[in-house]
């Protein structure tokens, strides 16, 4: 009895472990469609409304809030302190960036209301095109290794539980 | 408002160590010492509050002033922008931070600022009852006379301003008052601080914001700051043509320096203002020096 619970505990846990891993590349696509999305319509809005970020960062919907992984709350929380803009605070919580992208998205959020409405808005378009690239590229590897993952928790379970029959 | 905006090596001695009552100006300039103006006299600020010492004096940095302006701009400088390019962004609070950078022109025309390397910040007062000594003089048969006030920078013509159009709300005068706040400064977003008869029309130049404000407000007082070019003076020729008095401000040192200021030797010629009110520094900002009538003759001497 004990090793059919063991069998099926090795089984849930490699199943985990493969979707975990699946789960952090479809969030890494989502998180920069979101960033995308977050360009164009901050690019629109300052364009004509030319209303505040925190105003603006402040109204996204909760979908796209989610997808940023908790990131427009942590500059949210930068704009009501009084110290500098850092990375660690910026990324709080955000475990799943390379170094490179990190970088530019730090970047980004120090760029964003320090220039006049022309800058700022070819700011955020050139914002927009590395970020597409950045989504292209964890679509990708979304499609490449989030699949895979899943399945080798798959195969990996069912490994082990035919060396334990 | 200014806890927001200044870093904490600047606000907490200003705040523990300065009284903000007397505090008229905070002059910020990247790698030079921070002067205070207080009551006319200029001191440095230190760690420990107001000094003399230059080495003790607290010296800002180029990050530091351009982060002053990012926040005054609550993050979000293209939303200033307009101000900006006048050289001001007037926060929350009515607190006008005079900006010196760099200026950017494109196809001759004033784009932006930027690379920030000094600030002067005003600190906006409220003096309650420093119009009354002057106010019957200003007031005629239930009419407010067209009246100048002059004085040097900083000698308190915007308090003074504020504070007349409060005491005629305070005495039930229900004139329509239109404030035409070019700067942001008059109105410091207290309630009540333009009091309860007025209509404000805010940054917009003071030719059209007197047209607009007279088709569609029809005021009886138009109140203004600083008048100065000569679309300013064409702006009271106009509203003083369509039967609408002026209350406004100009700069000026002396009666004898403004009778001789070519811009206003057409209104001068033509009597619009019937009083002038001359302040000057001479016992704090404020110090009423005389009221003079259209031919500058006293009124009344203090």
């Amino acid at each position: 009895m004990l090793k059919y619970i063991l069998m099926a505990l090795l089984f849930f846990i490699a199943l985990s472990i493969g979707a975990i891993v699946s789960a952090k590349y479809r969030k890494r696509a989502n998180f920069f469609k979101a960033l995308v999305l977050i360009c164009q319509k901050l690019n629109v809005e300052i364009s004509f409304s030319r209303e505040r970020i925190k105003t603006l960062l402040a109204s996204f919907d909760d979908k796209t809030k989610s997808q940023l992984c908790g990131l427009t709350e942590n500059y949210l929380a930068f704009i009501d302190q009084e110290s500098p803009l850092d990375k660690a605070s910026l990324f709080k919580g955000i475990t799943f960036l390379k170094e490179e992208e990190s970088d530019l998205i730090f970047l980004f959020f120090r760029s964003l209301g320090r220039s006049d409405v022309d800058s700022q808005s070819k700011e955020l378009k050139n914002f927009e095109s590395r970020f597409d690239e950045m989504v292209s590229s964890a679509s990708q590897e979304n499609k490449k290794y989030g699949s895979m993952s899943m399945k080798l928790g798959l195969i990996a379970g069912l490994a082990v539980i035919i060396l334990l029959i | 408002m200014l806890e927001k905006i200044l870093p904490k090596e600047i606000y907490n001695p200003l705040v523990e160590r300065v009284s903000f009552n007397a505090l008229n100006e905070i002059r910020i300039r990247a790698d030079k010492p921070i002067v205070l103006s207080i009551g006319g006299q200029r001191f440095f600020l230190g760690e420990k509050g107001m000094t003399g010492n230059l080495k003790e004096a607290i010296i800002p940095s180029r990050v530091m002033i351009e982060d002053i302006v990012f926040r005054a701009s609550e993050c979000s400088i293209y939303s200033v922008n307009e101000q900006i390019k006048k050289g001001f962004i007037v926060t929350k609070g009515g607190i006008r931070i005079g900006l010196g950078g760099d200026m950017i022109e494109e196809k001759g025309q004033i784009k932006t600022m930027t690379n920030f390397s000094s600030i002067n910040i005003r600190i906006p007062h409220e003096i309650k009852n420093c119009s009354l000594p002057v106010f019957a003089h200003i007031l005629h048969d239930e009419h407010v006379h067209n009246t100048l006030i002059l004085s040097p920078a900083g000698s308190g013509k915007t308090t003074f301003l504020r504070d007349f159009i409060c005491q005629l709300s305070e005495r039930n005068y229900a004139f329509n008052v239109l404030v035409l706040d070019e700067r942001g400064e008059l109105d410091i977003g207290k309630p009540g601080s333009i009091g309860n008869f007025s209509d404000k029309i805010s940054f917009a130049r003071k030719k059209v914001g007197f047209e607009n404000g007279i088709r569609s407000l029809s005021p009886n007082l138009i109140v203004t700051d600083e008048l100065g070019q000569e679309e300013d003076i064409e702006a009271v020729r106009y509203a003083v043509n369509c039967g609408v008095n002026i209350l406004a401000s100009a700069h000026c040192d002396s009666i004898e320096s403004f009778q001789k200021k070519p811009s206003f030797s057409k209104i001068i010629e033509e009597k619009v203002f019937s009083r002038y009110v001359l302040l000057s520094m001479r016992n704090g900002p404020g110090t009423i020096e005389g009221v003079y009538n259209e031919n500058f003759s006293r009124v009344t001497k203090y």
